[in-house]
């Protein structure tokens, strides 16, 4: 009785799961058939004319979410260093359990910040470079930084802290120095780990809708003229995620085409995401393991 | 000297790093108390939404959180319970294992977003539910199985394997062992997880907002088709959008600071439990 259900159960959760991954598939079909491959690399998205390229989202979201590791990796790994290394365990917990609380304030309420408060700003901020409103890649990367760089840092300074002891001793027992040891020690031990705390980082950055959906100006067809420019920074756009919450997700459903384009939005970003988590994963396991 | 110089300087830029996390992440707190404190009052939590939003209070957007809550823990239970088990007892030494793991990590980096599409097509569509809370509870279910599954592996794999021997040495069955022993130990790992699953849960609006719920017109839903239900975190993300109404304004950061209450108080009763995990990780 007991191991039927338990079977179950867990049968039931992992065929929801991949059956989940398999209807995104299917559904997105027809944009497949109808563009090709061309669906991943156009620029252009204009449905009414049935021509639908995802290019100018990835773009929006590769450039929002490395910005935010750009901003947010640093004083993560940074301020992980000081709580791993330097702290006194008693403060090192406080700190930690307050870090995690704060990685639990829900994206929505991130989202209103930066409707109310950050995107103004950024639009004071930006003013030399003369934005055409505070509603721009930059507003929507700064605010995505704030979101995960809890998420750095708890995972960051777990990394740091699976460094044996003994190892920090023995190099503290050679005459190396606090830093030393840091530099030296734990942060190549830890060097696995750190980066799995980064690429976790990354996956939920792509992943975030409401708080990149409210400040991102949601622009469709923005795609640079050069891949190094800085300028759409400073202009609005659209990410994967932005164009799926918005509520041409209601209109599309009903022509098949449309819709497809919409799921295969959906299907491109699973697959992006899919692919980050699980290495950053496979990084974390086999650090624990060494 | 040099290095010595060198290690201050170090010690002094990372502990820089540290205080710029806690104060910027406590200043955000701070931003939302200080402007969301003003529209709290009794009013507020018992009167339903009028004038869209510039007046009354968010009754059912509360129930309507809790009704989702509700029914995700409903969901998520029997289904971390079984994934969990099957991982710690079933899986023991089996190279099934760590695809299982895998598996478990992958499912918790899923944008919430995919859910609400997956939802869409399934519960709306297909099902033809149009927008019900059961659908809702049902994706925010699904959500939170990893950090349920993870909570309640940890908390069985830490269980002194003394016990599991005592027990079969008594001559108990592995379905025995599994429901006198290994449950009743690894209960407050299923507690401490649902909680801060739930505190993910209820903030969540990409999964709900195709599925589940509406900004204004709901009460209590007494089926499951073409029922919604109100929420605290669409109704701050609609009204974030046309917020230059200053009465609106006001009500925003109140409905934000009663959003952020719940989450903080699921995690904060989750938290003794954890302290204990964490000192049994360092003496244990």
């Amino acid at each position: 009785m007991t191991r039927i259900a338990i079977w179950f159960f867990s049968g039931v959760t992992v065929l929801t799961v991949l059956a989940m991954a398999l209807l995104l598939l299917m559904q997105s079909l027809p944009v497949w058939q109808h563009e090709g491959f061309s669906f991943a690399t156009g620029a252009k998205w204009f449905y009414r004319q049935q021509e639908f390229g995802a290019a100018s989202m990835i773009y929006g979201t590769l450039v929002v979410s490395i910005g935010a590791l750009v901003l947010a990796t640093p004083v993560g790994i940074g301020a992980a260093i000081f709580t791993a290394e330097f702290l006194p365990a008693r403060f090192r917990l406080m700190v930690k359990l307050t870090i995690e609380l704060l990685a639990g304030v829900p994206s929505v309420v991130y989202g209103l910040l930066g409707i109310l408060m950050l995107r103004n700003w950024i639009y004071e901020l930006l003013a030399p470079f003369d934005p055409l409103s505070g509603d721009t890649l930059f507003t929507a990367a700064v605010l995505l930084a704030l979101m995960i760089l809890p998420t750095i840092m708890t995972l960051s300074d777990d990394a740091l802290r699976s460094v044996p002891a003994t190892q920090r001793h023995a190099a503290r027992g050679l005459g190396l120095n606090g830093t030393e040891v840091v530099l030296h020690v734990s942060l190549p031990q830890a060097s696995r780990g750190l980066f799995a705390a980064v690429l976790l980082g990354l996956g939920r950055a792509m992943g975030e809708t409401i708080a990149v959906f409210l400040v991102i100006g949601r622009q469709d067809n923005q795609w640079p003229q050069s891949l190094f420019s800085l300028q759409p920074l400073i202009e609005s756009g659209q990410t994967l995620t932005s164009k799926l919450g918005s509520s041409e997700t209601n209109i599309a459903y009903g022509n098949p085409l449309h819709w497809g384009a919409m799921v295969g939005l959906g299907v491109i970003l699973l697959v992006i995401v899919t692919l980050i988590t699980w290495f950053g994963a496979y990084l974390q396991r086999s650090d624990h393991a060494s | 000297m040099h290095r010595k110089l060198i290690h201050h300087g170090f010690r002094f830029f990372t502990g820089l790093c540290a205080l710029a996390c806690c104060s910027v992440l406590m200043t955000l707190i701070w931003a939302i108390v200080q402007r969301g404190w003003p529209a709290i009052s009794w009013r507020f939590f018992t009167e339903q939404i009028l004038l869209v939003g510039a007046d009354g209070g968010i009754f059912y957007n509360i129930l309507g959180t809790l009704i989702l809550l509700a029914t995700t823990v409903v969901v998520s239970t029997p289904l971390a319970l079984g994934l969990a088990l099957l991982h710690g007892v079933y899986l023991q030494g089996n190279r099934w294992r760590s695809h299982l793991t895998l598996l478990i990590y992958v499912l918790n980096g899923v944008p919430s977003i995919l859910f609400g599409i997956m939802g869409f097509i399934v519960f709306v569509h297909y099902l033809d539910w149009g927008k019900s809370w059961l659908s809702g509870g049902i994706l925010l279910g699904l959500i939170i199985v990893p950090t349920v599954t993870v909570a309640l592996v940890e908390r069985i794999a830490s269980l002194p394997s003394c016990y599991i021997e005592a027990a079969a040495g008594l001559g108990l069955r592995q379905s025995q062992i599994i429901r006198f022993v290994i449950l009743p130990q690894s209960i407050n790992g299923l507690v401490t997880g649902t909680l801060l699953g739930l505190a993910r849960a209820a903030g969540e609006t990409a999964p709900i907002m195709f599925t589940a719920t509406i900004f204004a017109g709901a009460t209590v839903p007494n089926a499951v088709k073409e029922s919604p239900v109100l929420s605290l975190p669409y109704h701050i993300f609609i009204l974030a959008q046309d917020s230059f109404d200053p009465s609106v304004s006001a009500k925003i950061w109140g409905t934000a600071l009663s959003l952020l209450g719940i989450v903080f108080l699921l995690s904060l009763i989750a938290l003794p439990a954890r302290l204990k995990i964490h000192e049994e990780a360092h003496h244990g």
